[in-house]
């Protein structure tokens, strides 16, 4: 329940995002479903317990492997989709709250959050990354795959 | 029709890279289409340098080294802009086009439709909304982010026609940003809802994070384009510094106050 909750706001968290960057009109739809699965991803890794970089990593290899695939379908580029996608992963609260423990005179505070916050960074960049190498790499099946369908 | 020279080819060609780079466009991407256009009408060697500020473009002419330079001022993200200059790209890769015909796509490229202002308004009152419920926040907070987003965004918006320095512009949307989360929380307050104006502040703060040039940036250093990441994670890391220093701000005073 609370995963179907969570998929439905990032979903129109995304849109939000899609209209805000200017995204066309008729590529809404596929980039928020992909920001939807996405951070469906995100939230089923977070709630298995595992650290703090794992569900972004995957979730954003996911958002990247979408949007690739969606970009060859809509021969668009993959960036249209990939961007609006990773926004829900962005860690607006650690940049938030490491300011919030600067202010407060917290450093050791500010540090922690701050890190975590590049290392989140981070990892989307890289599960970007590893998701246009994998697409890359199976690119001409893909592209046989749409033209035959 | 009358065959586009060189020059004219090249400049037609960083034109359209300008736009994609201005826009957000990844940087090997803007180099992979500055190169495929301008080989396509031009059959010497060309190197294509791009870096978040600025593409350098050389070539031979007649055995002659051409060189040219253009200085790309600061940016935002608009991605109808991308998708239209990916197309025209690849109608230009494929097909002989004349200056007039170009030079008129291009204008079409730089002025693309936007959304109305109310829908967009509407819209960015959703992202910053809908990213604090993510974040475990309630309905009450939610509505205040709502509020606060769709002030922030419009102000941000008349900030940009002002063209102020980017550091500036992003201390006044951090201001922007905790003002009004700030000022709603307390407002709501009076009628005795309750609200975490941590969680309220974070989402129209959400709006103006630079998660895109965040990203691309560490994507470009992956991938080996040292100078170009390092140029996009500087503006991201100061557009950051400068949304704190708006939002520690307020916060600052506020703690004083109250």
């Amino acid at each position: 329940m609370n995963i179907l909750t969570q998929g439905f706001y990032s979903l129109l968290c995304v849109v939000g995002f899609s209209v805000i960057f200017n995204l066309p009109k008729r590529l809404i739809p596929l980039a928020s479903i992909n920001g939807m699965i996405g951070w469906i991803i995100y939230v089923i890794l977070q709630q298995l317990g595992t650290s703090f970089i794992i569900p972004a990593l995957i979730g954003s290899i996911f958002v990247g492997i979408i949007g690739e695939i969606s970009a060859i379908y809509k021969k668009q580029p993959a960036t249209l989709f990939i961007i609006p996608g990773i926004i829900p992963f962005v860690p607006g609260y650690g940049i938030y709250y490491t300011m919030f423990h600067i202010i407060n005179n917290d450093f050791i505070q500010a540090a922690m959050s701050g890190a975590e916050s590049l290392f989140i960074a981070i990892s989307i960049a890289c599960g970007v990354v590893i998701a246009t190498s994998i697409v890359r790499f199976f690119r001409p099946f893909i592209e046989r795959k749409i033209v035959t369908k | 029709m009358k065959e586009l020279s060189i020059k004219q080819t090249i400049s037609i060609a960083l034109e359209t890279g300008k736009v994609m780079l201005q826009n957000g466009a990844e940087t090997y991407r803007v180099e992979e289409t500055i190169e495929k256009m301008i080989s396509s009408k031009h059959n010497s060697e060309v190197d294509v340098f791009v870096i978040s500020t600025g593409i350098i473009v050389s070539t031979e002419i007649n055995d002659e080294p051409y060189t040219i330079v253009e200085r790309i001022p600061s940016s935002s993200i608009d991605l109808e802009t991308i998708s239209r200059a990916n197309s025209f790209s690849r109608l230009f890769t494929n097909e002989d086009m004349s200056l007039e015909d170009a030079t008129l796509i291009l204008d079409g490229i730089k002025n693309p439709p936007k959304f109305p202002l109310s829908i967009r308004y509407i819209f960015s009152g959703m992202a910053g909304g809908f990213f604090v419920l993510l974040f475990q926040g309630n309905f009450q907070e939610f509505i205040m982010a709502y509020i606060a987003s769709v002030l922030t965004v419009l102000l941000f918006d008349k900030l940009t026609k002002l063209s102020l320095n980017f550091f500036i512009k992003n201390i006044f949307g951090g201001f922007t940003a905790a003002t009004t989360g700030l000022l709603l929380v307390l407002l709501f307050e009076f009628f005795g809802i309750h609200g975490d104006y941590n969680k309220v502040i974070v989402g129209p703060l959400m709006t103006l994070v630079p998660g895109v040039s965040l990203t691309n940036g560490i994507r470009d250093l992956i991938s080996g384009e040292l100078i170009a990441g390092n140029a996009k994670m500087m503006e991201a890391l100061f557009i950051a510094i400068a949304l704190a220093f708006g939002v520690g701000m307020v916060l600052q005073i506020a703690i004083n106050i109250i």
